[in-house]
């Protein structure tokens, strides 16, 4: 499980997390998930397309991101590639009509700096 | 899908203790045992967020009850040439808890309006073709199930 960050000039940060968004790997990740997101960045843009599995633990943890990121005027997006399961879960809980998904990192930085 | 009826189901079946290393380890031994039994990866794929969710719920909402017992696995595949049918039944000692009478909150319209709990159902039962749950000898039995054809 980790949890990775670059920042792209004044406005946008890039989070890549990889490994399992499960019981476990959510309870190592949310904390230091939830502080990147809490930054004064307008635009964050999540990476889930190396992950391997995305449970509703995972899926609560980014909600409660995108709501942090959007209350303070900014937008949340998220990139998850070809990745057929975390697609699966992001459909199953309908997460994706609330916070943009998209293929690519570069179609996810465009949407959250516009 | 009438095909797998009269099939020989295979089972197999896995004791974990309540504990999110053991879901964990739960999860890896469905994903190996779908590709034993072939069943094809996006079945596996809906099956593996079923089960995360329903151990989920029984290790949050189960009661000292259900983490103090070990909790019972059982994956039961139907195959034919053309159709399959893959049901997994989750067995706990918690507290008497029916999925299925639950009624589902609405889809937020906004990030705004949603809330960030109460995921998991929703994923149980849009990932499932099959859902049963009966209360026998002081324990839960919740199944879930996939189906799927071959061309």
């Amino acid at each position: 499980m980790s949890i990775s960050y670059s920042d792209v000039g004044e406005n946008l940060r890039k989070i890549v997390i990889t490994g399992r968004l499960d019981i476990p790997g959510t309870d190592s990740v949310a904390a230091k998930l939830e502080a990147l997101t809490a930054e004064p960045k307008k635009a964050v843009v999540v990476d889930l397309s190396s992950l391997r599995f995305l449970a509703s633990i995972g899926i609560r943890s980014l909600i409660v991101c995108a709501k942090a990121v959007q209350q303070r005027g900014g937008k949340m997006a998220l990139v998850v590639g070809d990745n057929s399961s975390v697609t699966m879960s992001l459909e199953a809980t309908g997460v994706g009509d609330l916070i943009p998904v998209f293929k690519t990192a570069a179609e996810a930085e465009r949407a959250a700096v516009a | 899908m009438g095909a797998v009826v009269n099939t020989t189901p295979r089972r197999d079946e896995l004791t974990i203790a309540a504990s999110g290393a053991e879901v964990r380890r739960a999860s890896e031994w469905l994903s190996a045992t779908c590709v034993r039994r072939d069943i094809p990866q996006a079945q596996a794929q809906q099956l593996e967020i079923c089960l995360n969710e329903v151990l989920a719920n029984v290790l949050a909402y189960g009661g000292s009850a259900a983490l103090a017992a070990p909790i019972g696995l059982q994956l039961e595949v139907l195959c034919a040439a053309e159709a399959g049918e893959a049901r997994m039944t989750v067995s706990d000692a918690g507290f008497a808890f029916n999925p299925l009478a639950v009624k589902m909150p609405p889809r937020p319209n906004t990030l705004a309006e949603a809330r960030p709990g109460g995921l998991g159902l929703v994923m149980i039962r849009r990932c499932s073709d099959l859902l049963d749950y009966r209360r026998e000898g002081g324990h839960n039995h919740f199944t879930f199930g996939t189906r799927w054809t071959r061309d």
